[in-house]
């Protein structure tokens, strides 16, 4: 702890550190917080503890493929839109054709996925505050998703599921009802959601008017995902740049709207996320019904991956925001260099400017609002 | 004060919703298990953990290569003519004695990588999860079921082999190289020969 005298106030400030071993930092994350009695003044957030030299070892690598378990431990919690956007930056540097099947798997796959980092986002959200009881609802939802994850792929986290214009193993034959059924199960969760924490009078009190994003400040710090939606922005890249076949999809982009206290403030990010559960829900059963039954998953799946020389970016979304991969090919078996872009850290980089002035219990729920997660922020 | 009334009729309202909902799950039916006693079953592809059909492995290191993280560790020992180590299940024929097959689990990401090159298919995941251990050495499998010293007289017999070839190469190059002088120094006789004959004949005239 450490005192000093602000040159503006003439206050007397302290400096406290606010993890990295804190439980609502959602991993190893250090905020340096300069505090006037309890308004926080300064906040600079200190990261790297987690670095494992993802783009690094991409470069090691001694193929294409063998990068995609790596792009599984940048966002653990959403494993599979991070292979989606990997894979599909190498399609279209190969330019290949991707199956259809594929395609409808893929989707199906990724917006589970979402679904499920959304409940563990909420959840941890809502256990940050306060309020246990929804985690281990939400909990259980995500254990279910999980689990036709685990019947799918093998594995119930980190997944490698994806591969270049294919998949690692073809689905199992009871797959669609599972999810069907998932989805019929889900739904009811979502209002039992909203009647136990998104309007619960004292999780509304310790989340609106909040850690105020407004639509210029969310702009000029590259904001994307829930937090811009959040501001009211109305921006996915699912409908604005179309990949893979989203095209094809019916669904509305949440936005925030300020409905109990401010907009752009943490209940309007929140209620983002558990409106986007719901139009994930209605992008699944569009592709149940349009998924074809036949065709070869791993046929179109290269050998061995030949990049020509050249540069490619391609963005996708994922459950955090604006997922980008950057991939530098020198035509030999492995990448030349492989930067993502990772929406967590240029989130992370909002909080100086969006809890100014807060008070230091209400740091918890800006935290939990904008979601990081720091396995992606270090990489 | 309409408004505080209002305020604080919201708060109880919203309080007991949430509380009806935790009522429900409370007499809903439970979703934990008691781990030792009871046990969730893993699907069929579950990938828990590594296994090698040994019988069935041709030691091609496809898997070893394919693996990022370097956690197979093959050691072959090519198999000498006098022994026919026979055919794997699948029909492909083996030609290398395995003298070391280790994988470290400990080492392991559970990608599945090393699955999908294998030609017989005789590396793959099985659901088996419960094996973890105090020591970290112990997590190094080994898959090899050859003994010890099977190990060290297959090494010998491959060794002597290999030196029978090295010196029946050796052998065979010694004769070529002398094949190769003697000729040449035939043709350099017969140049001679020749050039001697010119200049016979030259002076000769």
């Amino acid at each position: 702890m450490i005192e000093v005298i602000s040159k503006e106030t003439g206050n007397k400030e302290m400096v406290i550190n606010m993890g990295p071993q804190h439980p609502s930092t959602h991993g190893v994350l250090r905020l340096e917080l300069v505090l006037d009695g309890e308004i926080i003044t300064k906040v600079r957030p200190h990261i790297g503890y987690l670095h494992r030299c993802f783009e690094k070892y991409a470069e090691q690598m001694d193929d294409y493929a063998k990068v995609i378990p790596y792009t599984d431990r940048m966002d653990y919690v959403s494993a599979i839109n991070q292979e989606h956007g990997y894979v599909i930056a190498l399609e279209r540097m190969l330019e290949l054709e991707v199956p259809e099947r594929v395609e409808y798997i893929r989707v199906i796959m990724a917006e589970l996925q979402r679904i499920a980092s959304h409940l563990l986002g909420i959840g941890a959200f809502g256990l940050d505050l306060g309020a246990f009881s929804p985690f281990l609802y939400l909990f259980t939802e995500r254990e279910k998703i999980l689990d036709i994850f685990e019947k799918v792929t093998g594995a119930r986290l980190l997944y490698n599921y994806f591969a270049v214009a294919g998949l690692m193993r073809d689905v199992h034959p009871e797959f669609k009802t599972d999810t069907a059924e998932f989805v019929k199960t889900f739904r009811p969760k979502i209002k039992e959601l909203n009647d136990l924490l998104s309007y619960n009078k004292i999780f509304i009190q310790r989340t609106a008017n909040i850690g105020v994003l407004p639509e210029k400040v969310a702009f000029n710090y590259a904001a994307s995902g829930p937090v811009l939606r959040g501001s009211g922005v109305k921006w996915d890249l699912r409908k604005n740049d179309p990949y893979s076949i989203y095209d094809r999809f019916e669904f509305d982009i949440p936005v925030g709207t300020g409905e109990v206290g401010t907009l752009g403030d943490c209940w309007d990010r929140y209620m983002v996320r558990v409106k986007e559960m719901e139009q994930s829900l209605r992008i699944i059963e569009q592709a149940l019904d349009g998924m074809p039954d036949e065709g070869d998953v791993m046929a179109a799946i290269p050998k061995r991956i030949r990049a020509k020389e050249g540069e490619i970016y391609v963005r996708t979304e994922s459950p955090r925001g604006e997922l980008g991969y950057y991939i530098v090919s020198d035509k030999s078996a492995s990448p030349f260099r492989v930067k993502a872009r990772a929406p967590s850290f240029v989130h992370l980089s909002l909080l100086p400017a969006i809890s100014r002035g807060s008070l230091i219990a209400d740091m918890v729920a800006i935290v939990g609002s904008i979601d990081i997660v720091l396995g992606e922020v270090d990489r | 004060m309409l408004n505080a009334v209002k305020q604080s009729w919201l708060t109880f309202k919203s309080i007991f919703t949430g509380m009806g909902v935790t009522i429900r799950h409370f007499f809903g039916p439970s979703v934990t298990l008691r781990y030792p006693e009871e046990r969730m079953e893993l699907p069929k592809g579950a990938r828990a953990r590594l296994f090698v059909n040994i019988d069935d492995c041709i030691g091609c290191n496809l898997c070893a290569r394919a693996c990022p993280v370097n956690c197979i560790d093959i050691e072959t020992v090519a198999a000498t003519k006098d022994v026919d180590l026979g055919k794997t299940s699948t029909g492909n024929p083996k030609r290398f004695w395995l003298t070391r097959f280790d994988i470290d689990m400990a080492k392991c990401m559970y990608c599945d990588l090393c699955v999908h090159p294998c030609p017989t298919n005789c590396i793959y995941m099985v659901p088996e999860y419960e094996y973890s251990e105090y020591d970290r050495s112990n997590l190094v499998y080994h898959f090899s079921n050859l003994e010890p010293e099977m190990v060290a007289e297959v090494k010998e017999k491959a060794e002597q082999e290999a030196e029978q070839k090295k010196r029946e190469r050796e052998e065979m190059m010694r004769k070529k190289a002398e094949e190769k002088a003697k000729k040449e120094l035939e043709e350099k006789k017969k140049a001679d020969e020749e050039a001697t004959k010119n200049e016979k004949e030259n002076g000769g005239e």
